[in-house]
């Protein structure tokens, strides 16, 4: 190696070194233009290296190569220019590519570019390399400066007013200056001999890195690859052993006195020991560099993963995530908001304790939905330049600038987006590599949200009622063991509520009705409870209320502003003049009355037994009386009919109507004992029966109430008449409800119009919605009043009127019902009753 | 961080988006802006003292709730609290109060506060007009520190004066001459200083009401008679080398083409925005003058910066963030003119429909003061996107006035009452007038008073034309600070009288069922004015011949 044939060399490896670590990176349009640039340089430097050493093959052939390198580098320095401006001119590239490949396959053969050197050996064994240029090498200079005009336009263009493209531009400004100076002073005579041109272009290309590396076109850490170790070991190596390896081998032949084969296998050993040593030395040296501080992040991760995967607790997981990202980062205060149900973020954890967390940002938050549409991390300095901060409210604003938010990072799980962290100012500002692991941390913790909250849906799923929203039954037991245990040094009450006569209020107005009564008590009793207290919806229409520290007294209280609230709770519904609900309430605590969980429960019980026993719409505290009242009655026998005590004044009532009406007397009767038949027949029990009964005997005392001439109207009725007839309906519950003795026969009186298809009148319900008292009343009714004679019709055939009872199943009547009455009338095992018109008129 | 750090700092790109991002907003996207922004107006304007008394103890908590309670308003309903600068009873605390002429001598002023919050939009959205007026097109503008800028404009505490204070808080231009020096100047003063300036520093920005602009520039060809006279030769020291070599071409090129020294010749304007009304009629001559189309903007007293053109100059754009708008159909508004207790209705920007025309109302944002306010001014839609600006928004152009406003290029805003007051105080006999906006030959903007003297007045006064036109002129001028600028400032006397032959107002009455309205009737209602007074003539020569009294 002669002169400053050193230069190439660093050069060639400059390029190579550069050419591996971007084989290694991520390919964009611009690295890929680089890598061809860097591939023209390495041509041309290597080739002329090679060729000043005539090494192997030929001298032309290196020569080629080199002028090949040559050839590419105008039109690869224009296709990195333009798309370094991110300019796309795909049909001008490939045209100057076209051109420079075609002078060169052209100067291959005719050499009427650039000629074959002529080598001249000189005394001292130096060698000189002639060229003899002809007019045509001008035409590729003109080329080339028909591109550099093109460059400098474009140059003028982009920068036109734009201050940071001319920053960026800078490095490669000063990169074609410095070739410029460099070919340029290398003619000067103080320079003969250094190769200022080879070296100007190495600068050139690691401006040109510089400006890849301002403009964020790549990350640095990921050039440092352990391949690129490899080769440059291997290469100093080389570089090293080419030159020393005759000296080394003598010197070990001279003083070891070993043979040649020894020798040159010492030095064989050497060199992998070299390689070696160098690679481990290069690793450690770029490791430091570059890569620790992602090791280190890396680890933080990994560890961050592994602590959140173990737990399925939403507070654990965010405040592991807060220390991650404060220990990392060096960050003082982060705040993390998380998606609830309605899709609203609430601020759930904050590095501070002391932060107010009353923060929400609604699911229309422009922040929000600018965080769901953009992928990455948000600095606030960026989010204030877009028009979606030109959304936010003043106060919001005001409130982002007070806790010093910095940097917003989404936590998103695929595209939904499950949280959003906030940073405060970091001393040293965000770095890519913040944002790299603040987007690692969060990747990992929004599934470890969302799992948790699937858990803690499926966790309230099973331990909640679906209808109220109330804790459930099997809650209750959890937690008044876990309270009972809490509570061992203070008290524990419990009050439980029946609601009275909710099987009347179903029947009334239907179970739907009977849902939304639920669901208003329910919300009355959680309003009420607040957080003292845990409620629960034992069963259908039994609730109770645990609560912690509270004495007997104050729980009574509790119960009776519950009971109160649900008194007055259907007073204003004026739809249907609902039915008022009371409440039955019994209240005991430990450990003034119960020693343990199970003996709370049962006392509790015991006084709502006594409430109901005490004429309902009550709050009874446990005592010793109430036990024993319940032991009394639990001896004492038989049941009590209270229809017997009612009798006389249904009787009087019907007699009432038998003075106005006599069919209706008549046909009261009739439907009493064909609706108590049928109900014998479908199953029912005697009270039921019974019931049914009375309900048949009133169901038309409304009817004292319609004019006798539309009553006994011969012919049709018309519109207006049909209408007064209807109201009998709602006339008869007005008698009933005044008789609150027996009012548990409205529920049939009011259904009795109401048809299965829902056509009916007065509540159009339909179904098994109609209570079955009066369904079964809809078909015996119907079928007396088909049979019977009346002002404006003759009897109908009785086979005929189970034809009409057969056709209308499914519509006007219940279907099993009106087939079961069909067949007991054909079995004879209801006896068919005439009214006494008929009989008279048959007299 | 300013904007002429951010110049340094971002791409041109992203400082595009940044401040002119709207115009790449969807119609929903817009909306979603303006209904949260309009919200939190709600919220904080019926919880102050005004808004309260304007609601009478309502409370909107929606939108639509607030566009049912709160009726729409006219400054008559601020007027008592503004006007004593109530500031405990604002939404918001006001940094700065802007004054303007209420209703042509009527009432002396009006005054509007402006929030911090409203400067920095009006601030923002200011920026966004520059980088407009000096792009051409999208994702480009050519601002520079070293920059000057001309305008011609009224000081502070006028809404225009605003313009340079802000703008000087975000990037260093100079302005020609500096706001401070210019708020001792009178306008002459001014206009003479700033192209003294000019000519040593050059001028890449110009901005002023469309009417000041173009006697500004007017005044350009002064300077070569001066020149000639050696008052500019004076100066040729003080003269940039660049405008000096641009000056001796010009001179040039003029004799050569017989035609005087324009602008263009001088200066190669980067920028040129105007703002106000009527700036149609001197768009055209203005480009003519510097060789670039002026790009209109509107702002406004109350309403503050709201609307720009873009590079295309076809339509403005209202800013999302400035107001919330809504918009009156002009036969809603007609029948609300006619009958007072009618509630006209009022669309949204997504149901506007393109070719119609709007009495615009807003609410100002940003803890401003005005809800639902009539400011007084019409549009007409002329698209709801745009191919060409690559816009889903729609655009409006500036259709004048409300009919019951004749405004003059954008200095005065003449009433019924003003002119009547005008009339009462001249002394002038009774008469029935009615006044429309008409335009000159020249294009030019006029206010036509067509007048009916009675005729005992005809035959006990001197009352002609010409004396009609002088004594309302005076009375005009003597009522209107802005009257009288008009001529002192643009040399302009826009008063045109027309006399119309005794009884033809009646003679409308009685044919038409109703008087002729007396602002701006349509052209329509005044051609059948008009032909009424030559059929009522046909009827009286008719009348003589048959009575054979002639």
């Amino acid at each position: 190696m002669v002169n400053y044939s050193w230069v190439s060399v660093i050069a060639l490896f400059g390029y190579l070194f550069l050419f591996l670590a971007f084989a290694s990176a991520r390919k964009s349009r611009v690295i890929n233009a680089f890598m061809l640039l860097l591939l023209s340089l390495i041509l041309y430097t290597g080739g002329s290296f090679m060729m000043r050493i005539r090494f192997w093959p030929s001298v032309i052939f290196w020569h080629h190569v080199s002028v090949a390198g040559i050839l590419l580098l105008p039109c690869s320095f224009y296709r990195f220019f333009l798309d370094f401006l991110e300019v796309h001119r795909k049909k001008e590239t490939v045209f100057w590519f076209l051109f420079f490949a075609v002078s060169f396959i052209v100067n291959v053969f005719t050499g009427v570019f650039v000629p074959e050197p002529q080598v001249v050996e000189e005394a001292g064994g130096a060698v000189r390399f002639l060229y003899h240029y002809s007019w045509p090498v001008y035409i590729l200079f003109a080329v080339c400066l028909i591109m550099l005009v093109q460059v400098i336009r474009l140059f003028l263009k982009f920068c036109r007013g734009d201050a940071l493209i001319l920053r960026q531009l800078r490095p490669i400004v000063i990169g074609i200056a410095a070739v410029t100076v460099g070919t340029v002073i290398s003619t000067l005579s103080i320079f003969a001999g250094l190769p200022m041109d080879v070296l100007s272009v190495l600068v050139f290309a690691y401006l040109l890195f510089y400006a890849l590396y301002r403009k964020r076109l790549f990350k640095l850490t990921l050039l440092a690859s352990p391949a690129n170790c490899y080769v440059v070991a291997v290469l100093v190596s080389m570089l090293f052993f080419y030159n020393l390896i005759t000296p080394i081998r003598s010197w070990i032949e001279r003083t070891l006195r070993l043979g040649e084969t020894f020798a040159i296998l010492i030095v064989a050993m050497m060199i992998v020991v070299m390689i070696y040593l160098l690679y481990i030395i290069m690793k450690k040296f770029l490791d430091n560099l570059f890569v620790k501080e992602e090791q280190i992040q890396a680890e933080t991760i990994k560890e961050f993963s592994y602590a959140v995967s173990k737990t399925l607790d939403k507070n654990t997981i965010l405040s592991d995530l807060i220390e991650v990202i404060c220990s990392t980062l060096h960050v003082d205060h982060v705040y993390v908001c998380i998606c609830d149900e309605n899709g609203n973020y609430v601020m759930e954890r904050t590095a501070s304790p002391l932060e107010n967390k009353s923060f929400v940002m609604k699911a229309d938050h422009p922040l929000v939905i600018y965080l769901r549409d953009h992928d990455g991390c948000l600095l606030m300095e960026d989010y204030k330049r877009t028009s979606s901060y030109l959304s936010m409210w003043e106060t919001e604003k005001k409130q982002l600038d007070d806790w010093k938010i910095e940097c917003f990072a989404p936590m998103k799980d695929s595209s939904e987006l499950v949280g959003i962290v906030m940073l405060a100012e970091k001393r040293k500002g965000y770095s890519f590599d913040d944002y790299s692991l603040l987007m690692s941390v969060n990747s990992v913790c929004s599934m470890a949200v969302k799992n948790s909250k699937m858990y803690e849906l499926a966790y309230n799923e099973a331990r909640k009622d679906e209808l109220t929203g109330l804790f459930n039954r099997k809650r209750f037991y959890e937690l008044i063991n876990e309270q009972f245990e809490r509570a061992s040094d203070c008290s524990l009450a419990l009050v439980m509520i029946s609601v009275d006569d909710f099987k009347l209020y179903n029947q009334l107005y239907g179970a739907s009705e009977g849902d939304i009564a639920l669901q208003k008590i329910a919300s009355i009793i959680r309003a009420t409870t607040g957080d003292h207290g845990y409620a629960f919806r034992m069963t259908g229409k039994e609730f109770a209320i645990l609560l912690p520290s509270y004495d007997i007294y104050s729980a009574k209280l509790l119960a009776e502003s519950v009971a109160e609230q649900v008194r007055r709770m259907n007073v204003n519904n004026d739809l249907y003049s609902l039915k008022v609900l009371t409440l039955s309430c019994g209240v005991c605590a430990s450990p003034y009355l119960a020693s343990s969980a199970e003996e709370l429960i049962t006392n509790t019980d015991l006084a709502v037994y006594s409430a109901k026993r005490a004429g309902k719409n009550t709050v009874v505290m446990y005592s010793e009386d109430v036990g024993k009242e319940y032991d009394s009655q639990e001896t004492a026998q038989g049941r009590v009919s209270y229809y017997d005590t009612y009798a006389s004044t249904i009787y009087a009532l019907t007699a009432a109507i038998d003075t106005k009406d006599h069919y209706t007397f008549n046909h009261s009767q009739n439907v009493a004992y064909y609706a108590s038949e049928l109900a014998r027949a479908y199953g029912m029990n005697e009270e039921c029966i019974d019931t049914i009964r009375e309900a048949g005997l009133l169901h038309d005392i409304g009817k004292i109430g319609i004019r006798e001439d539309i009553l006994n109207k011969p012919g049709r009725l018309n519109f207006d008449e049909y209408e007064i007839m209807k109201a009998h309906v709602e006339n008869s519950i007005g008698i009933i409800r005044h008789l609150p003795s027996l009012d548990y026969v409205i529920p049939a009186v009011l259904s009795h119009h109401e048809r299965y298809d829902g056509n009916g009148y007065p509540r159009g319900i339909a179904g098994e919605d109609i209570p079955i008292m009066g369904r079964i009343l809809c078909i015996v009714d119907s079928f007396d009043a088909m049979i019977s004679r009346r002002s404006y019709k003759s009897p109908m055939p009785v086979d005929r009127a189970l034809n009409v009872l057969y056709e209308e199943r499914g519509r006007q009547f219940d279907p099993k019902l009106a087939e079961l009455f069909i067949q007991l009338v054909k079995e004879q095992n209801i006896e068919l009753r005439k009214s006494k018109t008929d009989q008279g008129e048959q007299a | 961080m300013r904007f002429q750090e951010k110049l340094r700092r971002y791409s041109k790109a992203e400082l595009w988006k940044e401040y002119c991002g709207f115009l790449d907003m969807t119609m929903d996207e817009y909306m979603m802006m303006q209904k949260r922004l309009v919200m939190e107006e709600i919220e904080i304007w019926s919880n102050c003292e005004l808004g309260r008394r304007i609601l009478n103890g309502k409370k909107p908590r929606t939108l639509e709730e607030f566009r049912a309670m709160v009726p729409l308003t006219t400054y008559d309903d601020y007027a008592d609290i503004l006007l004593k600068k109530q500031t405990d009873c604002l939404p918001a605390e006001a940094v700065l109060w802007i004054q303007t002429t209420w209703e042509g001598g009527m009432h002396p002023t009006k005054v509007a506060p402006y929030t911090k919050s409203m400067l920095d939009t009006y601030k923002r959205n200011m920026l966004a007009c520059f980088m407009l007026a000096t792009g051409k097109g999208r994702n480009d503008f050519d601002i520079s520190v070293t920059d000057h800028m001309l305008y011609a404009l009224a000081p502070l505490p006028y809404a225009t004066g605003l313009m340079p204070l802000l703008v000087q808080d975000e990037i260093d231009i100079e302005y020609l001459p500096s706001a401070k020096e210019a708020a001792t100047m009178t306008f002459r003063e001014r206009n003479a200083k700033g192209f003294k300036l000019g000519l040593k520093e050059g001028i890449e920005y110009f901005f002023g009401l469309g009417s000041v602009t173009y006697f500004v520039s007017k005044s350009v060809a002064v300077l070569q008679e001066k020149s000639s006279q050696g008052s500019l030769k004076e100066k040729l020291g003080k003269i940039s080398p660049k405008i000096l070599l641009r000056y001796m071409t010009a001179k040039q090129k003029c004799k050569k083409e017989n035609r005087d020294l324009l602008p263009k010749d001088l200066f190669q304007l980067k920028g040129f925005m105007c703002a106000g009304t009527d700036n149609w009629c001197y768009k055209d001559d203005l480009e003519e003058m510097w060789g670039i189309r002026p790009m209109e903007i509107f702002a406004g007293t109350e309403p503050t910066i709201i609307a720009t053109e873009t590079w295309s100059r076809d339509g403005m754009y209202f800013f999302p963030d400035a107001c919330f708008y809504e918009f009156i159909p002009e036969d809603e508004m007609l029948r609300n003119m006619e009958d007072p207790s009618y509630t006209p209705r009022t669309l949204l920007m997504n149901e506007v429909t393109a070719g119609e025309k709007y009495e615009i109302v807003v609410t100002v944002l940003k803890g401003g003061a005005f809800v639902r306010y009539r400011v007084g001014d019409m549009y007409r839609c002329v698209g709801l996107s745009s191919r060409e600006d690559q816009t889903s928004i729609p655009r409006f152009v500036n259709a004048d006035r409300v009919p019951t406003v004749i405004d003059i290029a954008g200095f005065t805003r003449i009433t019924e009452n003003s002119i009547n007051h005008a009339i009462e105080l001249s002394g002038l006999p009774p008469m029935e007038w009615f006044a429309v906006k008409e335009y000159t030959k020249e294009n030019r903007p006029q206010l036509h008073m067509y007048v009916e003297l009675g005729r005992q007045a005809l035959l006990s006064a001197a009352v002609s034309k010409e004396v009609l036109k002088e004594h309302l002129s005076v009375y005009f001028k003597y009522m209107d600070q802005d009257y009288s600028d008009l001529k002192k400032i643009l040399g302009v006397d826009p008063l045109n009288i027309t006399i119309v032959k005794c009884g033809t107002f009646e003679l409308y009455e009685k044919q038409y069922g109703k008087k002729i309205r007396r602002m701006n009737p349509t052209s329509r209602q005044v051609s059948d004015f008009l032909a009424l007074q030559d059929t009522r003539n046909t009827l009286f020569y008719r009348g003589g011949d048959s009575n054979g009294q002639l």
